[in-house]
């Protein structure tokens, strides 16, 4: 199988194309996609609590229900990073008040090295982020939610972080540059 | 697959900012979804019937339910299908489209939005549940209260009267906690050990409990219903199956002069001793820190004098390990050290600044004095004393930051009864604020100040010698004025602080403790007995500072709580489990190294591979251990392992589907 | 490596194969072509002529331990890659140490079968002498550790869109062929994730977006186990310099829950990410 430069790099255009006019149909702006992960007994609550005190938060989020953070896998997050969310966000438990024990300091080093490994091959910082939020801190959540929907919304669509024909074309160079003396034949 | 969605209006909880109607109709070009409705209020008696005949008419398979949060009614809608359907209550998804849509979001048109994709999301997860079955998990029906103080006392006691053996575990020589040290309780004056020690002998002569004294946790293994629990029960010298406790040994002991515990250093006792006469196990022990025979091999005269010939030099610790169905902590309390804390009060170089315990103890008709009220140094009486609040307790910089609750009335106590036994007395009390919410606590604290202590509003900055008294300096707040008091002895309200060795205790447990150290309650309101470790309880000051009321109301919950455990005989176990697929497991330990509860292991199994017989190591779930939490099925590269209920299958759906 | 080397290689191997100390020797042989090694597996005392050890013996051979596991001992050429592989394979339950025999060796790099170049696996080495071994042959080589971060620097230094537009041609030129998982000692689970029937795990198509899922994941399954041995570069059919996210994560490891050089190192403690500490730094608060 071969893939041109320019086919990726069309691909890439489409698709960022394709992001400018949302399904919302003409007219209506493109809204973020934001997917949360969060823990049952934690972030869930925390967000159920500022439910309860019916705060007001932007509705881009979608929260997606987990045992604990520790349960949260980096490819659910590559895979919906991939498949058309404008951000991520895992949210677990303060470490310490894990509800069960330890899973968060798991999931913190997990996500400190992948989200590392994601920024350091080119997701722009800030679209995949971690926070604790306990099950008391209706205001944090909500808080949190607010920056993370200005941050993506300031970004803009996913599809935009394509790279352009010139950052490719000058990718190439880099590219042989760094190879090693490989099997490459 | 037939899919069925029910969208309730929660009366204009969710009506009114979602559009429940549009995300019903939304809902049916989902795939797989064949029926989709509305219900006023879902959760009432007649939308539970609603949804079930909706379910029986149109063979529903699978059910989204878009309502309030999980937390909130998951178990209620569970319970309805499993009792009036014949479908597994696990093949149910709940979108959260109130506490995380309709409360939150004002616009209509991007609520009406999101409730769909909650739903879409809820759907695709369903689309991938798979039946789950609970499994009968038998329960031991025998308890272990931990701390011997009046919360674990009443416990232990209300427990027994039901029927079920409990053993209480103590780790000093008697049990009776602080309570059994206290003069009289508030608001009413009664005899602080009248009430406590009768307490103390029934749950002694109680069949149905085992009383361990001088023993503590070794380890706790296993889950509710059936911990394994060793205990160490430290040595004592004297074979309490002999022993009378006629009391000679401690007449006769020539090593008399250790401080007493019991009375918080103002007397001494022997090496050995019982801490006080009512104490229970009502026989002595040997300090063998203090015991010459034991240091020395030198005496023996306990040996020499003993009737029944109960003394045992040779004695060892003994390590026990027994089953229990559940785990009641009360573990108490002790007093913050304060000595160490606050230099400007002397940091306990003068003798006549005391310890509120301290006071218990001198104005106790059996404490050191007798009960008259005779400060530390002279012996004589104190004709001006100061009462000092809040030492530790709210003083985030140098003690704990939280209130220690009880201070308030006990301070006031103090003070209404050392103007009662010294009538030409003065006593100040130095306060930051004043709480006495209670039953009857408020018409307490106004007889004291009709007694005539003087209430002063601020904390005392410096105590320092002056001739035979103290000076207190502080400063007023109310008038803004400095005060310096003179005073012959000071009484310090420290805070409570957890007991020692609460951190320990916990991680055997696998409790969880708050910033401040006490173990955290399940939920602060709703669950205020339980921990999240099921079948492990929480009774008296151990969960949070509280008076004596309180604290026996708590442990009549847990009581309740244990009790109601047995009656059931079993527990329902939770099928949410992690579930591994041998076929794929290469045997690495990833997943147990990150397991908390241990309920990994590798087994060596046999297996058909290929259509040959081999045997290699897997993984293996203890499921009466498993909590569900998932890290295994993370740290499993390969993907062997999975959590049922929160599958990667149904996570990924879920994804997908707000992707599209 | 000295020019006697492969016969004091094929003289332990006749002497431990003929005791019956070990059940197989795993080494290299000549292949068709000049300069062209592949791994050998000798089972008789009458083949150990066919062992060739020189500068030319680019693929590591640990790995070839795992198709004879319960057969007996296994013997083996250990350099300093073959040995922490080995030492990766233990910690990962693969193998257990007494079933692998190492006859140890110092290396000083290889050459590129197609011009004689060093390999830049080797250039980057940081053990060239084996972590483990049950007897040495030859002298033990003197260990430059050289700097492997240039790659990362230089990347981290980028721009994010340079870096995406970098990863991106990067991984469409990915072939999915998995050549670099199968030569990867710290990737021995039985089944790969990428092989699952599970929805979402890897797509079965071709394309960017399945070819970074790939890439991303395969490094980051490995990344707290890597012994760097570059064998997935070497392997890579596009030449691609996979090694840049090994070499990312290990030193990102090393920065955050440090000190850390990487897995397969006898005294390495548990692998990082299966590992915590309550006072770990925190970012995410």
């Amino acid at each position: 199988m071969s893939v041109t430069s320019d086919a990726v790099a069309a691909e890439a255009r489409s698709r960022a194309e394709g992001a400018a006019s949302p399904e919302g149909g003409a007219g209506s702006p493109w809204q973020p996609k934001i997917l949360a992960f969060c823990c049952n007994w934690c972030t869930y609550a925390g967000a159920d609590l500022a439910g309860l005190n019916r705060m007001n938060y932007p509705a881009d989020i979608r929260l997606l229900r987990v045992p604990c953070s520790g349960r949260v896998n980096p490819q659910h997050v590559l895979r919906a990073l991939q498949d058309g969310c404008d951000g991520v966000l895992v949210c677990g438990c303060h470490p310490g008040d894990c509800h069960y024990v330890s899973g968060n300091y798991y999931a913190k080093r997990r996500m400190m090295v992948f989200k590392r490994l994601l920024e350091y091959s080119g997701l722009r910082p800030g679209r995949f982020q971690v926070r604790w939020i306990s099950g008391s801190e209706a205001g944090k959540f909500r808080d949190t939610v607010v920056s993370v929907t200005e941050q993506i919304s300031q970004m803009g669509p996913m599809a935009s972080d394509a790279p352009s024909l010139e950052a490719l074309a000058g990718a190439d160079a880099l590219l042989e540059a760094a190879r090693g003396a490989g099997d490459a034949r | 697959m037939r899919i069925g969605v029910f969208v309730c209006h929660c009366g204009s909880n969710i009506a009114g900012t979602v559009d429940v109607e549009r995300v019903a109709r939304e809902a049916l070009k989902l795939p797989g979804v064949v029926f989709s409705d509305t219900n006023k209020y879902t959760c009432s008696a007649p939308g539970q019937e609603s949804v079930c005949s909706a379910i029986k008419e149109n063979a529903l398979d699978r059910v989204v339910i878009a309502s309030c949060s999980p937390r909130m009614h998951e178990a209620t809608f569970r319970k309805m299908i499993a009792e009036k359907t014949d479908l597994n209550p696990y093949m149910l998804e709940i979108a959260n489209i109130r506490e995380q849509c309709s409360w939150v979001h004002k616009d209509r048109e991007q609520g009406t939005r999101k409730a769909c994709d909650l739903v879409a999301m809820a759907v695709a997860k369903v689309s991938c549940d798979r039946e789950l079955f609970t499994t009968n998990l038998p329960v031991e029906r025998r308890a272990l209260v931990i701390g011997g103080g009046i919360a674990g006392i009443q416990a232990a006691l209300d427990i027994a009267d039901a029927g079920f053996p409990v053993t209480l575990v103590e780790r000093e020589s008697s049990i009776g906690g602080k309570m059994v040290m206290l003069d009289k309780t508030f608001p009413t004056m009664d005899c602080s050990a009248c009430i406590c020690t009768p307490k103390m002998s029934e749950a002694a002569e109680n069949p149905n409990i085992e009383i361990k004294s001088l023993t503590e946790v070794e380890s706790v293994s296993g889950y509710i219903g059936s911990f394994d629990v060793t205990l160490r029960e430290k040595a004592k010298y004297v074979d309490y199956d002999v022993c009378t406790g006629c009391g000679l040994c401690e007449t006769k002991c020539p090593t008399k002069k250790i401080p007493s515990e019991f009375n918080q250093g103002l007397s001494t006792r022997t090496a050995i001793y019982k801490p006080f006469p009512q104490a229970v196990p009502s026989k002595p022990t040997i300090d063998a820190e203090h015991c010459k025979k034991l240091q020395s091999g030198k005496c023996g005269v306990c040996e020499k004098v003993c009737p029944t010939g109960a003394i045992r030099y040779d004695d060892v610790d003994r390590v026990t390990t027994q089953r229990y169905g559940a785990i009641v902590v009360a573990s108490g309390y002790e007093l913050i050290d304060w000595t160490g804390l606050y230099g400007e009060y002397g940091a306990g170089r003068y003798p006549d600044v005391i310890t509120g315990l301290q006071f218990e103890r001198i104005v106790n008709a059996s404490g050191p004095t007798e009960g008259h009220i005779l400060r530390p140094s002279d012996r004589t009486e104190p004709k001006t004393t100061v009462i000092v609040k809040c030492v530790g307790s709210r003083d985030p910089n140098k003690g704990v930051s939280y209130c220690s609750r009880a201070c308030c009335m006990y301070a006031a106590k103090h003070a209404h009864q050392y103007l009662d036994k010294v009538p030409d007395g003065t006593c100040y009390v130095f306060y930051m604020d004043v709480r006495c919410a209670g039953k009857g606590y408020d018409e307490f604290y106004m007889r004291t100040l009709q007694d005539g202590a003087i209430y002063v509003r601020g904390r005392v900055s410096k105590i320092y010698p002056e001739g035979d008294g103290l000076v207190c300096m502080g400063e007023d707040t109310l008038s803004g004025e400095i005060v310096r008091v003179k005073a012959d002895m000071v009484v310090l309200e420290t805070a409570m602080v957890p007991s020692r060795g609460s951190d320990v205790l916990a991680s055997k447990l696998n409790v969880q403790r708050g910033p401040e150290g006490f173990f955290t309650e399940a939920h602060p309101k709703l669950r205020p007995v339980e921990t999240n470790t099921a079948g492990v309880y929480l009774a008296g000051v151990a969960q949070g500072p509280k008076d004596i009321p309180d604290t026996v109301a708590q442990a009549g919950a847990v009581a309740s709580k244990v009790i109601g455990l047995f009656a059931r005989g079993q527990i329902e176990s939770n099928p949410m489990l992690s579930k591994v697929d041998v076929s794929r497991c290469s045997g690495c330990r990833a997943c147990v190294d990150v397991c908390p509860y241990g309920a990994l292991g590798l087994v060596q199994a046999n297996l058909r591979e290929n259509s040959r017989k081999v045997t290699r190591t897997v993984c293996q779930v203890n499921e009466g251990l498993c909590q569900g939490c998932g890290a295994c099925s993370v740290a499993c590269r390969s993907g062997a392992l999975d959590l049922l209920g929160f599958s990667d299958e149904g996570i990924m759906q879920e994804v997908e589907m707000l992707c599209q | 490596m000295t020019a006697n080397l492969t016969q004091q290689i094929r003289d332990r191997a006749r002497d431990l194969l003929q005791s019956g100390t070990v059940s197989c020797f795993i080494a290299w042989e000549p292949a068709r072509f000049e300069h062209w090694r592949t791994p050998v597996t000798i089972e008789s005392p009458d083949e150990v002529d066919r062992i060739v050890v020189d500068e030319w013996c680019d693929q590591l051979i640990a790995k070839y331990a795992l198709q004879r596991r319960g057969d007996g001992r296994i013997g083996m050429v250990a350099r300093g890659c073959e040995s922490r592989a080995v030492e990766r394979l233990v910690a990962d339950r693969q193998v257990s140490r007494q079933d692998v025999y190492l006859v140890g060796v110092g290396c000083t790099g290889m050459l590129d079968r197609d011009g004689g170049a060093p390999l830049k696996k080797c250039e980057e080495c940081q053990r060239r002498n084996p972590v483990t071994y049950d007897e040495m042959v030859g002298e033990t080589v003197e260990e430059p550790r050289p700097y492997r971060f240039g790659e990362v620097d230089r990347i981290e230094s980028m721009e994010p869109e340079q870096r995406r537009a970098f990863f991106d041609r990067m991984f469409s030129q990915c072939a999915m062929c998995f050549a670099c998982r199968n030569v990867c000692p710290a990737c021995n689970c039985r089944s790969c994730f990428a092989d699952a029937e599970r929805v979402g795990w890897l797509e079965k198509d071709f394309g960017l977006d399945a070819s970074r899922y790939w890439g991303l994941m395969r490094a980051f399954h490995t990344g707290d186990r890597c012994i760097e041995c570059g064998e997935c570069e070497r392997a890579c059919p596009m030449g691609l310099p996979l090694m840049t996210l090994m070499h990312k994560q290990v030193r990102d490891i090393d920065r955050l829950f440090g000190p850390y050089e990487g897995g397969g190192l006898s005294d390495a403690g548990p692998d990082p990410l299966r590992s915590y500490r309550t006072d770990d730094v925190e970012e995410f608060m």
